[in-house]
Parts: structure tokens; sequence; C-alpha cells
């Protein structure tokens, strides 16, 4: 999305600021979130949802809200995990009934565990890696087309930029090893033209986008 | 969608797969643990103890971590300290990457396409609409968390807080100032 043109101000509704403040604006955008860390904790999804969600049709993309996107995402996951088809699904929800109230199962110990891990500290500053850059360097962003999911914003390819930091590795979803991740700088200029803001922007990249 | 969502919980309890009481403890955390006075907190810290400061931007997640703040979405913390000579400002382009452990879940408007589109190209006419204008002596920054780490901003002090206690600055800090959209 970045530096996609057209889009106007940044909505904020004053009047709504209480409701602003609250993560989620109706119930079911906070079961859809709840739904993403229980299945993922119980194993019935595995990686992240951001390639079920950026493979979403761009108009359907577009006309979505962010909670849409994810429940689509959930729902994408799970049936590829194999717990439920979407025909399932649409034969539910055409049914219009609300949640099951007189299942009594509960799992104390899996509520317990999550919130352990979403609170508690499990810090890393990346795996120690090779790096082919250092703090300094000016590299180039690679042009590229990419099939499915990537970490790599359009606004950046082809610009150069100079090395900030090196991050360290961590994973990317085509490599078998953590790789190095660089934190690179960019003149506002060189990305936007003469017209741009006076400004930098900073954004941290993998190495295989970098030359 | 909501039918949909609805649907989806039905039948995965029905299936055995999960309980809802596991799907209720995940929204409380959210709704009443975590959240920006996490951050406010971090931030008051490093105003009035400046060995603190030194730490919190020398290791975020280490210096977050020893006010009992961690976890899903802030494995590697970064704080970044705004100056009379800089104002820096986080998006995540991508898909509304946030810092959870200390500011919680994302406010509608950064998930927002306007926003997302918009704070990498024109930082400076994005941050007026929040009310912040800055003069050509302040360098902006602005921050695309498009890989692991996640920012959080530390703000200046205002001016005339001198003798306030830690616990008197906490208000002070808002969510805004954290994303840095407020100066």
């Amino acid at each position: 999305m970045g530096g996609m043109h057209g889009f106007g101000p940044v909505i904020r509704d004053p009047s709504d600021r209480a409701l602003d403040e609250r993560p989620f604006h109706e119930s079911w955008e906070s079961r859809t979130f709840g739904l993403l860390v229980a299945t993922s904790a119980k194993g019935l999804r595995t990686g992240s949802t951001r390639p079920a969600i950026e493979e979403i049709e761009p108009a359907t993309y577009l006309a979505s809200s962010y909670y849409e996107r994810w429940a689509r995402g959930l729902e994408a996951a799970l049936v590829a995990g194999g717990s439920l088809t979407s025909a399932e699904v649409d034969a539910r929800a055409a049914t219009g009934e609300g949640r099951p109230t007189s299942s009594r199962a509960t799992d104390p110990e899996l509520a317990a565990a999550i919130r352990g891990f979403l609170n508690g500290s499990a810090p890393t500053s990346g795996e120690p890696v090779t790096a082919a850059f250092g703090v300094g360097d000016r590299v180039t962003v690679r042009r590229m087309a990419p099939v499915g999911h990537h970490r790599c914003p359009r606004y950046v390819r082809g610009v150069t930029g100079t090395i900030a930091a090196v991050n360290g590795g961590w994973p990317h979803p085509d490599a078998d090893a953590p790789e190095a991740v660089y934190r690179v700088r960019f003149d506002m200029r060189d990305l936007w033209g003469d017209d741009a803001e006076p400004g930098a922007l900073y954004i941290d990249l993998w190495e295989r986008y970098l030359s | 969608m909501a039918r949909r969502v609805t649907a989806i919980e039905s039948l995965l309890v029905e299936k055995g797969l999960i309980t809802s009481d596991v799907v209720d403890a995940v929204i409380e955390t959210y709704e009443r643990d975590v959240g920006p006075l996490n951050g406010a907190r971090v931030v008051a810290r490093a105003w009035v103890d400046e060995a603190y400061r030194g730490r919190l931007l020398d290791d975020g997640t280490q210096a977050i971590g020893e006010l009992g703040f961690g976890g899903a979405e802030g494995e590697h913390l970064v704080v970044l300290e705004n100056t009379p000579e800089v104002h820096n400002v986080v998006v995540c382009t991508l898909c509304s990457c946030y810092p959870w452990p200390v500011l919680g879940l994302p406010p509608r408007w950064y998930k927002s396409f306007a926003y997302r589109a918009r704070m990498v190209r024109e930082p400076r006419a994005v941050l007026t609409e929040f009310g912040t204008t800055l003069g050509d002596d302040v360098e902006v920054r602005v921050w695309d968390s498009s890989a692991d780490v996640r920012y959080m901003v530390l703000p200046l002090r205002p001016d005339g807080a001198d003798g306030l206690t830690e616990d008197d600055l906490v208000p002070f800090v808002t969510r805004d100032h954290m994303i840095g959209v407020v100066r």
C-alpha cells in the first residue's frame, strides 16, 4: 500500500474517540482475533495469515475492512489445515445461528498458556548470520515481480539507500535458514522526486532484496 | 462477515477442536491487560531515569522487559528517540504491524489504507491532519515496520514538567505520541 495515491485524509471521527480507543469495534472482530490466536496455539493452522490475506483479489481487498481481511485469512488457513470446509461455513452462516451456549467444555490450561505467550517475554535480536553489507554501505533495492508472499514494498524497488543498521538474521518465507535483515535509510527525494517533502524513510529489508 | 465468524467458531467448538473460553481469554487480554498504558510507563520511566533511557535506546526489548512488558509482536522492540532536531513516526505499509506489548492493538486509522499509503509519501501532510506541524529545521523520519522489528517512539519530555514524578508523567504520554503522529 505504500505510496499508493488517491487516498484522502486519514479518517478519525472526533465524536467517536471513545470507540477509537477500543481494540475491537464489534463483537465479531474480537472473536476473529481470539480465533486467530487460539487456532494457531492449538495447531489448527500454521504459519502467518499474511499470505492468505495478500492473495485476496485486489478489488475485494480494498473493499474489505482490516478484520474482514483477517477473517478471510483465518477461514482460508483453517480450510487449508483441514479443520473445516467452506461449504460447512456457508451452510452454518446461512442459518444465522449464534454461538453455541450449550457447550460447557473449557480449556483453562490452554487459555492460561496463551495469555502467558501474549504477555510474556520471548525477546530475540535475530540469529547471528553472515551479513553481506555493513553500516554505511550504499545499496539498491532489486527490481522484482514476486509471486506470492514477500516483504519488499513496491515503493522502494529500484531505489538506492544507505545501510543504517544490521538487524541480525530472521526467517524469510522463501529461505531455509535465517537471513540478514537490514535497516535501510532512503532520502524522500530519492523515493518520490524533487518535489518530495524533506525527510528520510527507514525500512527493514532482507538481504535478498538488496544489491 | 459476522455470521461467518460465528459459524467458524461454532463449528470448531462442536468438532471439539477449540473451546470458547480460550477465545474469551485472548480477547480479555487485549481489552483489559495490554494497551498504551504499558508504553506510557516505559516513557515516563525514561523521562525521569537517564540510565534507563540509555538502556531503552540501546536494547528496547530488554529495557521494556524490565517493566514486565513483552510477548507477541514484541520480540524485537526498538525505541526511537525524538529530539529537537528529529521527529520519528511509525507505519506498516504491508499490513499494519504494531508493537502490541507496549501499545496494545492498533487503532482503526493506523490500519487504514489512507495512513498506510500516505505516511511514507507525504508524512508532514498527514501529520498536519493530526494537528502536528513541524518546521523545516526538524527532520521527519518515517519508519516502515516491514520485517520483524517493532518500533515505538520516545517522545520529548514536555516543557515545564521538571519536578514531576514518574507517576505524574504517565498521563502526558498518549498512544499517538508513541506512534509519532503527535509530538
